[in-house]
């Protein structure tokens, strides 16, 4: 379990580090290779790097799959929640599992549908237009990152159902301020549900 | 920290019941042979399914699944489709790198140099610290795309430093919050690129088109806090000499050279948003680093990590909200809306009254991005056909949403803030009343004064 957290932790931190390099590097390609530097110029030139947008694309959406799986452990997605605390504790428990197995039940469908839907595109040649990969490499991170999804609502929702407790950054703590800015939406109560823990709401 | 007191065993218990039976009536309609327009079907479901609390994009898609499921004969594979395609635009991709950007000015020491340079610029008047939070909110934000962000960014350094200049808390409070603000109007903002993802408008244009407002904003807020300070007698600070102007100046050139970067790359045509928000990503990354060495080599991957979540976090929404945006395009609600708003005689004036209502009670419940991509599908049709220009509707969105992050239940902005001053929500919605009443104004102005939009991306030529 260590392992996969980490792994997943690695793979959307590496994919956002590695997307933002590439499209440096060819913007950077682009305006080297219009400079009049003799030797330097036709080697540039002979370089192509017309892939690198739709690289990073792909990049993108393997860590937005992968990321929102990491997020509902992290408990990042926002959702509103007026309502539902201000309801008594017993009530709350039964809206927050509810919300849980729908984010479980949806991901499931999701990443069934993205089986399938992957599975036809490999029996097919269909590559990407750029960089001419097999299309169902490329979508292959809707099922599993779908799937991963599901397996984390589930674990969320265990957890939660044992001991009352959310995935959430405390909110009081706003440890040293540098940490804070990345976890401005986890630090909006307001936009997630209040866990059962000390009362409910801090 | 107390943000709401703590819910008793014995709350009332059938406010849980709303959810169920919103989501029910139209159903049980439909099956008694009523006719029931299908916009009441998709929003009851979509407002009962949020209103469980779970995650919006969660609610976005299951309503979704659960209306074609119901409703419709349509294979839910064809839709299912815009779940791989809906985020495969190389312009929403800006909205990662500009987050990555962010967080590494933020994490960088430019925003401590920023502030620098503006209090040794306006320090000296009244309110002294508090006007110079103002110029610092307004310069961050032109680095930055994010509101909250900018109030973590200017708002850890400059309250303490108020406080101990003597000032009270409400009012550092007040500035920050409403100030940092300016982060998703002054550009790059990342709320306008998901206006520009989800109506299809230029991403450099609306950019361009929020530099006066923004401008015009940071003045207003400005004098606001000029007033209030001159009224209460604050502290202000001594009159700083133009050698000491210059060397604030030069301390901070690598931070403002960004802005150049980012609002001259896009406007030249040398960078698409996009590019100009990776490069300036790295950029940030240097500076952060290299030059002004406030950050480690260690701390890299955190960022990364916290940036790549946060994204994720967006991304996931974006790709459920154009499958919402899908149904209600194939259900042809927009232009139902707009048949039922001309049918009325409504006219434009009316209409972004309306506009703006709703996009502040929507405010209440949610934060911007969310509100943005739901809403501008269904709005925007119904604008266009007024002959409302869309950027100009894009600029009045961002502005509206900038009210709501600043006002509770869920405004962004003030949990931040109460997080650095440790102030409760409550007094914080009391410390932000002058600054939000001039900027509930200026949503007035921005509403029916096209011009203050318009005019510079008119003069560049960006749009005619």
């Amino acid at each position: 379990m260590k392992f996969l957290d980490h792994l997943e932790e690695w793979l959307i931190a590496i994919l956002m580090g590695a997307a933002t390099l590439l499209i440096f590097v060819a913007v950077l390609h682009r305006y080297a290779a219009g400079m009049p530097i003799p030797v330097l110029q036709d080697a540039l030139l002979a370089i192509d790097m017309s892939w690198a947008q739709e690289l990073c694309i792909y990049m993108f959406v393997w860590m937005a799959k992968f990321g929102a799986a990491y997020g509902v452990r992290t408990g990042i997605h926002v959702g509103v929640d007026v309502m539902i605390n201000q309801l008594p504790p017993a009530t709350r428990k039964v809206y927050v599992l509810f919300g849980l197995l729908a984010g479980a039940t949806f991901t499931a469908i999701v990443g069934t549908l993205g089986a399938t839907f992957t599975w036809e595109i490999a029996q097919t040649s269909s590559t990407s237009p750029d960089l001419e990969i097999p299309k169902w490499i490329v979508y292959l991170c809707i099922p599993l990152g779908s799937y991963l999804m599901c397996f984390r609502f589930l674990q969320v929702a265990w957890h939660f159902a044992r001991t009352g407790e959310l995935p959430k950054h405390d909110v009081g703590h706003v440890e040293g301020i540098e940490e804070a800015d990345s976890d401005a939406y986890v630090m909006a109560p307001g936009l997630h549900p209040a866990d059962l823990t000390a009362g409910g709401r801090k | 920290m107390s943000t709401l007191a703590a819910v008793p065993e014995n709350a009332p218990r059938w406010p849980g019941l709303i959810p169920p039976v919103l989501i029910a009536i139209p159903f049980v309609l439909k099956l008694a042979g009523v006719p029931v327009a299908n916009a009441w079907i998709i929003f009851a479901l979509l407002f009962g399914l949020m209103l469980t609390g779970m995650p919006i994009s969660i609610s976005l898609g299951l309503t979704v699944l659960t209306y074609l499921f119901t409703m419709t004969t349509v294979p839910i594979e064809s839709v299912a489709l815009k779940l791989f395609t809906g985020i495969e635009k190389f312009e929403i991709m800006a909205i990662p790198f500009f987050i990555l950007a962010g967080n590494f000015l933020t994490h960088g020491g430019v925003a401590r140099r920023m502030i620098n340079f503006a209090s040794s610029m306006v320090g000296h008047w009244h309110g002294g610290l508090g006007l110079a939070g103002v110029m610092a909110c307004a310069l961050f934000a032109a680095v930055s795309g994010s509101s909250p962000a900018t109030v973590v960014a200017i708002g850890s350094i400059i309250l303490p430093a108020m406080l101990k200049q003597g000032f009270p808390a409400r009012f550092g409070a007040g500035v920050v919050t409403t100030s940092g603000a300016l982060g998703i109007l002054i550009p790059p903002s990342i709320v306008m690129v998901m206006y520009a993802v989800a109506t299809n408008t230029s991403v450099g244009a609306l950019f361009i088109a929020g530099i006066v407002p923004g401008l015009v904003l940071a003045i207003l807020l400005g004098l606001t806090t000029w007033w209030r300070a001159r009224k209460n007698n604050y502290p202000r600070q001594k009159r700083a000499s133009w050698l000491e102007r210059w060397r604030a100046f030069r301390q901070s050139v690598w931070g403002l050279l960004l802005v150049i970067v980012v609002i001259g790359g896009i406007y030249t045509g040398m960078f698409t948003p996009t590019e100009a928000a990776a490069v300036s990503a790295v950029y940030a990354f240097l500076i952060a680093v290299f030059v002004y060495k406030d950050m480690t080599l260690a701390k890299v991957p955190k960022v990364l990590l916290d940036s790549a979540s946060m994204s994720a976090m967006l991304l996931y929404i974006i790709t459920n909200a154009v499958m919402f945006s899908y149904l209600m395009t194939s259900e042809q609600i927009p232009q139902e809306l707009a048949a039922w708003m001309l049918g009325k005689g409504l006219g434009v004036i009316a209409f972004l009254l309306f506009v703006n209502i709703i996009l502040l009670l929507a405010g209440n419940v949610m934060e911007p991005s969310s509100i943005v991509l739901i809403m501008a599908p269904i709005l925007f049709p119904v604008a266009m056909k007024l002959g409302i220009d869309p950027v100009h509707f894009g600029i009045m969105m961002v502005v509206n949403m900038e009210v709501g992050m600043c006002h509770p239940p869920v405004g962004l902005n003030l949990y931040v803030a109460s997080g650095i001053t440790k102030m409760g929500i409550t007094e914080l919605t009391i410390a932000v009343w002058p600054w939000l009443l001039t900027m509930l104004g200026f949503l007035i102005v921005v509403t029916y004064w096209p011009g203050l939009s318009l005019w510079l991306p008119r003069v560049l030529g960006m749009i005619t």
